[in-house]
């Protein structure tokens, strides 16, 4: 069968003349780098975090009240640039609408159910993860073994495309249900013993 | 000839009554339950895709939101154990072609992007969307399709052996059945037809309708006996009055024709005395009565002697009319040739050409016959009176339907056709005694004789122009004379 979703690559090209882009910027001192436009992979992903809301219970306690915003938090440096804004605008999940926070730090990590953490602020994942322990909030991130480490949803580039991979542990110790809808596609793991 | 259902036995005819009954009512049966059945089944298939629609949906959502196609494809993969469903595709939320498969004998192509909701029929082929939700979010559309031609056919297939076996066996059971009831309605009337026709075959009125059943067919066969016990009645009735009234008329027959018998035979004595005693009055006192006396004498006498020839004349035709006939082969021929010799010798001076042609032996009373050939001869020489040489002559030719017509034919004075139909009756003359003698009473025995014999008697003929008597006789005997 012919593949007919072009898969959320970057293909090798575009990925160099970015680079050339944003070394340009920096050797001539322009001022700060124009945030690029979110790549095919970025908004293919920006959407997941959307869809995630929609096979995913959170605990009553999470929202402060019925009608309070389900907010999505980027931690770090943000790669979706105005893709996420544009994936939640006007969407509402079970009548909530949807908010976009970013964070620098995980210490900033305010209201928040899905948190992505950016691929850099990966490096401090225990960090992070201690900062959120008891509240539930589903951490999705790009960063090698993401999931074995703790996080719960793992964005796995498999084949120029995005697959995910699932740490159910953490998110039922998080207090969260997933769909097992969002479990049929995705690979199960669990958190290694040497995990930090 | 042609056929025509009014000529069916009544049998036949009630039997194939209720068979043609069976056989409509079971198709009309047969017919309702295939439609009800089809149609059941085609709902019953939209439903069922309705459901198998819902489900594969529900299990595409993650898939569709997440865009994994491996997951897609194994979700719809599910489908091919099905072999009915010729064709399955998931569509994307924005109208994309995400997945699919077809059967591999699947020709067209698949729907390029999703169309209205809800499966609907293009003949045998069920196909439709169903669009892809989860909490009331559009993820992508489901496109299905279901191809019913083969359940459909088996399903024809299927139903109508059972149909034709049903009916065979209906048949079968409606057959033994009708033959069983039938047997109730027409046994009477077949036995009834039966007396009929032997009644009026046989003209037994003496026989009677089995009376069997009850209802109609009972009144039917009481009424037909009852008829059948009048009609025996009646004709016994009136054999007895045609017997009595025969027996009458046979008196009263034998009473007159004695009775013309007697006077003709009484008549002749006293025209003997009245013939002899003119003859002796001339004889013994001829002398002294005067001329014109002796002239009235003489007239006295012959008009006794003709009166005397006219009553021998009606007691032979009273006689032919009453006599036993006894049939022998009869030689025309001979009969004729020797009427011709007596002829000649009662007529020396006259000059006569015969003809006479191949003539028949016929069946008949030889004597009677003798005087038909006798009364058409003598006439034929009588009326050719003044030719002079006479021409007659004998013929005779079949007529085809088993009679001969024998002709006698002359060139004599002939008479005018208009009073032919008087010429057979007695004492009807169509020339003035003085022209030609005769007390025309021959001409009446012929008819007479050769109708006694079956026959036919007419004439032909022109004033001046001769004339030709005809008459037939059956070449076999007649049953009855």
């Amino acid at each position: 069968m012919a593949l007919l979703n072009p898969g959320p690559v970057l293909r090798p090209g575009r990925r160099w003349r970015a680079a050339c882009c944003l070394a340009l910027g920096l050797a001539f001192g322009a001022g700060p780098a124009l945030p690029a436009p979110p790549s095919r992979e970025y908004q293919v992903k920006a959407v997941f975090l959307f869809n995630f809301a929609q096979f995913v219970d959170w605990p009553p306690a999470a929202f402060p009240s019925a009608g309070s915003p389900l907010v999505i938090g980027v931690l770090g440096e943000d790669p979706f640039g105005a893709a996420l804004d544009d994936a939640v605008r006007g969407e509402t999940v079970a009548s909530r609408p949807l908010a976009v926070r970013r964070f620098r730090r995980p210490a900033d990590i305010a209201e928040c159910h899905i948190l992505f953490v950016s691929r850099p602020a990966s490096a401090r994942l225990g960090e992070v993860l201690a900062a959120l322990d008891g509240r539930a909030v589903l951490t999705v991130g790009e960063a090698d073994d993401f999931a074995a480490r703790g996080g719960m949803i793992h964005f796995v580039t498999d084949k120029s495309r995005t697959r995910l991979r699932i740490n159910l542990d953490a998110a039922r110790n998080a207090g969260l249900t997933l769909s097992s809808k969002l479990l049929r596609p995705a690979e199960i793991v669990a958190t290694a013993r040497n995990a930090p | 000839m042609k056929f025509s259902l009014r000529d069916v036995p009544i049998r036949r005819k009630l039997m194939g009554a209720l068979l043609l009954t069976s056989v409509t009512v079971m198709l009309l049966m047969r017919g309702s339950f295939f439609t009800y059945e089809y149609l059941n089944f085609r709902s019953n298939t939209a439903r069922q895709l309705g459901v198998m629609g819902r489900m594969i949906a529900a299990n595409s959502t993650a898939a569709l939101a997440f865009e994994n196609e491996p997951d897609a494809r194994e979700i719809l993969s599910a489908l091919r154990v099905e072999p009915q469903v010729t064709a399955a595709a998931l569509y994307t939320a924005d109208g994309r072609l995400f997945t699919s498969f077809a059967a591999p004998d699947r020709a067209s192509p698949l729907p390029a992007s999703p169309g209205e909701t809800g499966f609907r029929f293009t003949g045998a082929r069920l196909a439709g969307f169903q669009p892809v939700l989860n909490d009331q979010r559009r993820l992508g559309t489901l496109y299905l399709e279901y191809d019913t031609g083969p359940v459909m056919r088996t399903w024809l297939r299927d139903s109508v052996t059972i149909a034709l076996a049903v009916m065979g066996v209906v048949l079968v059971v409606a057959y033994l059945l009708a033959r069983a009831l039938q047997r109730q309605i027409s046994a009477p009337i077949v036995d009834l037809a039966r007396t009929a026709q032997a009644v009026s075959e046989r003209g037994d009125y003496s026989v009677r309708a089995l009376p069997a059943g009850g209802g109609e067919i009972r009144q039917l066969t009481d009424a037909f006996n009852q008829m059948l016990t009048q009609i025996e009645a009646l004709n016994r009735e009136l054999e007895r009055r045609v017997a009595a009234r025969t027996a009458e008329l046979e008196i009263a027959n034998k009473e007159l024709e004695a009775f013309s018998y007697s006077v003709s035979h009484d008549l002749r004595a006293p025209l003997r005395h009245i013939d002899g005693f003119a003859g002796l009055l001339v004889k013994a006192d001829g002398e002294r009565v005067s001329e014109r006396g002796r002239k009235y004498l003489a007239t006295i006498a012959s008009s006794a002697r003709q009166m005397g020839t006219l009553i021998d004349d009606l007691l032979v035709f009273s006689r032919m009319g009453r006599s036993e006939m006894t049939f022998r082969d009869v030689d025309l021929r001979q009969l004729v040739d020797e009427e011709i010799r007596t002829l000649q010798a009662q007529n020396p001076d006259r000059r006569i050409r015969w003809d006479i042609g191949p003539l028949p032996v016929v069946p008949g009373d030889r004597p009677m016959l003798r005087q038909v050939l006798v009364n058409l001869l003598a006439n034929a020489v009588k009326y050719t009176g003044p030719r002079d040489p006479a021409e007659i002559s004998v013929g005779a030719r079949p007529d085809g339907a088993g009679k001969v017509v024998v002709h006698v034919r002359d060139n004599g004075v002939g008479f005018d056709m208009q009073y032919a139909d008087k010429l057979f009756g007695v004492f009807q003359r169509l020339h003035r005694a003085e022209e030609f003698e005769g007390t025309g009473i021959g001409l009446a025995n012929v008819r007479r004789i050769v109708s006694r014999h079956g026959g036919e008697t007419w004439a032909e003929a022109a004033v001046g122009a001769g004339a030709t008597f005809f008459f037939s006789l059956p070449l076999s005997r007649p049953a009855l004379s």
